[in-house]
């Protein structure tokens, strides 16, 4: 591990560089899980009192602004040249991190539906500023041999502290602790931001070591090259599965009580901990194997998770299902949310991490919940049943484990075929 | 659930499915206190507590793989105790027959039981000499394994040992991984009834790869043996292994991680190096 090695030899900007990253990225995505995901629902349903249907069509307005946002930040970024700027960057986030502190101080006071959509329009806008320009600090702030490990330890933190706080949802009580935890936050940014710490002038250079990302070695991956479009449609598969089956788990009673929004301490706990360990797993799969093996795995594990819900809703009497459902789910989410973090910075360069890392995350994240919500609504439309919906994402899954298996055994079919040829 | 219980929920799976009686409706417990009620279905008691009420007839049958089992009233069907605790209380009846193949138990004078078997292939209250004899047993067994591989193939022991050592991290990473979804693979392979063979080898084929990492932890030990023909050396560390996993299980809590923790990192370093075919490498970083 290279961040090892740099504290051992006493070098420490690295390692203070990366820690800062993981900070950033790990309170982005909190906020994103947290206020974004479950606020919403609460200030839209129980504040505003707004339909259920209502406010996951705002939720699909969200992501698909969100997504438009990402994209065009991307690709300003890049050919402004300011992703290879560490400063124009940070006063980017800093941007970013001031309106959604302006965002939660008002969550509290919105009342009509005028204000929650204008509120979501803001918030799409800054998540789609922020996200790519986050992420592109990953050539600043991490060192490519250790990029699996950073994103393990951004995903484990960010859901750690999720799946435990809050334990109870009160817009207000929780707009005020983050707040409260945001503002010293923000002023450490701006600290960064101002230009005038020394720190930053040696993190600025070192995107000349760590800016090329480990599959652009030895030929950096073009925009609109096949690999790349394979990957955000492998990604995009995996964020459209888990949302489309997340979105009907959390609305039945019976697996609310094993999952993160669980009454019971023990077993939100129990989640946070398997996020971790999923997490770090991922980051130890991540650095030692190709990415198609991760790919596999999180595919398979989704195909397995719902198969065991979809046995679990034909078979289960009234009790609680058990633990082994929820830990397998975590597990996958927690895969793909390492793979995520570290895949876009990897198949990057200086010149192309704010395309790359908006396409990423605005098609394989936003445009797939925007999509895998507007199906879920047309579901409850034509009143599909549990059993019928998880079957589907089921079904999904197991094409995308079945088509990815035969993908790789063809390429490697093509190339022996190739070898024999010339 | 604990994973040793898999192996005994599947074999509970198998004799139901024998009895005739209905896989997809059995209710497994596998936590807490529950009161048995009058539903139809067969019952298989885990880690829970069952309690049949007193006055209260349930049909059964119920399979008892661990957790607590106390009859007060009257069952209809067969009770089949493969481990755990079961009480018959005084007044109780079994109207069909009580299978005992393991656990503890306690039945009251008069309780009622129409018939009762006992299949228990190891006495309960073993003497230390059968003890011996089993440990040297399985020793012999094992042992002799290890001295076929460290004879013959001494390269395969080699690359799976050098990953353990290694490539600890990575091998503990796919062992983890690779056990908990093979053990739910199989349990979940063993419901759908068709799939059970293959649930029951897949179980088999999983001892044999904890086996095989066994044997190259004997001969990673063997190589600090003073044996210089490496089959003998290989022999002698795993029955050296196998008496510190022995010992390992008298200690308590810590004894049981620890052994778990050399299974998992045996089984992963077993994994990745294809049984030793060829040796592991990570992913290296082109310039």
């Amino acid at each position: 591990m290279k961040l090892l090695e740099y504290a051992v030899r006493r070098e420490w900007p690295p390692v203070v560089g990366a820690a800062l990253f993981v900070s950033l990225l790990a309170a982005g995505y909190y906020y994103n899980l947290t206020f974004v995901q479950l606020g919403l629902f609460d200030l839209g349903v129980n504040r505003v009192g707004m339909t259920h249907t209502a406010v996951s069509l705002g939720m699909a307005l969200l992501a698909l602004l969100a997504f438009c946002s990402a994209v065009a930040t991307g690709v300003a970024l890049d050919r402004t040249g300011w992703s290879r700027d560490l400063l124009v960057k940070l006063r980017l986030v800093l941007g970013v991190v001031l309106t959604q502190l302006v965002l939660t101080a008002a969550a509290p006071f919105v009342a009509a539906p005028a204000h929650f959509f204008a509120w979501i329009v803001v918030c799409a806008l800054s998540l789609g500023v922020g996200m790519p320009t986050t992420l592109s600090l990953t050539i600043d702030f991490v060192p490519v041999r250790d990029r699996g490990y950073v994103a393990a330890a951004v995903a484990g933190l960010s859901f750690f502290v999720a799946a435990i706080y809050p334990l109870e949802w009160s817009v207000e009580e929780f707009s005020l602790v983050m707040v409260a935890a945001m503002v010293p936050g923000s002023v450490a940014i701006g600290v960064l931001a101002s230009g005038r710490v020394g720190l930053v002038e040696t993190l600025a250079e070192q995107h000349e070591e760590f800016g090329v990302g480990r599959f652009c070695r030895p030929d950096p991956v073009r925009t609109r090259s096949l690999p790349f479009w394979t990957l955000v449609a492998l990604l995009f598969g995996v964020f459209f599965i888990d949302s489309l089956g997340f979105l009907r788990l959390v609305e039945t009673p019976t697996y609310i009580f094993t999952s993160w929004q669980s009454p019971d301490l023990r077993v939100r706990l129990f989640i946070a901990c398997a996020h971790v360990v999923g997490a770090a797993m991922a980051g130890v799969l991540y650095t030692n194997f190709e990415r198609q093996w991760l790919f596999l795995w999180v595919l398979g594990l989704f195909s397995f998770t719902h198969l065991l819900y979809t046995f679990d809703t034909r078979v289960a009497g009234a009790g609680e299902p058990p633990l082994l459902l929820p830990f397998f789910y975590v597990l996958a989410v927690s895969f793909y949310t390492t793979l995520n973090f570290a895949l876009w910075p990897d198949l990057s360069t200086p010149e192309t991490i704010g395309t790359h890392s908006a396409i990423g995350l605005g098609m394989a994240g936003f445009l797939a919940t925007f999509l895998s919500t507007g199906v879920a609504l047309y579901f409850r439309a034509l009143e599909v049943s549990l059993s019928d919906h998880l079957s589907i994402v089921n079904a999904l899954a197991l094409l995308l484990f079945v088509g990815l298996a035969v993908l790789l055994y063809v390429r490697r079919m093509i190339v022996l075929a190739r070898a024999e040829t010339t | 659930m604990r994973p040793e219980l898999i192996p005994l929920l599947v074999v509970a799976l198998l004799l139901l499915s024998a009895g005739g009686a209905e896989v997809d409706r059995a209710e497994i417990l596998l936590d807490g206190d529950h009161a048995a009620d009058d539903a139809e279905r067969a019952v298989i008691v885990g880690d829970a507590t069952l309690t049949v009420p007193a006055n209260a007839t349930v049909s059964g049958p119920i399979y008892i793989i661990a957790g607590e089992t106390r009859i007060r009233g009257t069952v209809d069907g067969d009770v089949v105790q493969l481990a755990g605790n079961l009480t018959v209380d005084e007044g109780a009846a079994i109207d069909d027959e009580l299978r005992l193949i393991g656990g503890e138990r306690t039945v009251a004078p008069g309780a009622s039981i129409a018939e009762r078997t006992s299949f228990e292939p190891v006495s309960r209250d073993a003497s230390p000499l059968a003890t011996v004899v089993t440990f040297a047993v399985q020793s012999l067994l094992v042992g002799a394994v290890a001295f076929g591989f460290g004879r013959r193939k001494p390269t395969l022991l080699r690359n799976v040992g050098d990953s353990i050592t290694d490539h600890t991290l990575v091998s503990a990473t796919i062992g983890l991984l690779a056990s908990v979804t093979a053990l739910a693979l199989f349990v979940f392979m063993a419901f759908t009834l068709i799939l059970l063979p293959v649930s029951l080898l897949g179980l088999l084929g999983g001892l044999f790869v904890v086996s095989y990492g066994y044997v190259v932890y004997g001969y990673l030990l063997g190589r600090h043996l003073p044996f210089e023909r490496p089959g003998l050396a290989s022999a002698a560390g795993t029955v050296l292994f196998l008496g510190l996993l022995r010992a390992l299980s008298w200690l308590p809590i810590v004894g049981t991680w620890v052994g778990l923790a050399l299974s998992v990192v045996g089984v992963g370093a077993t994994l990745i190096t294809y049984f030793g075919l060829s040796e592991f490498e990570p992913v290296q970083l082109p310039k």
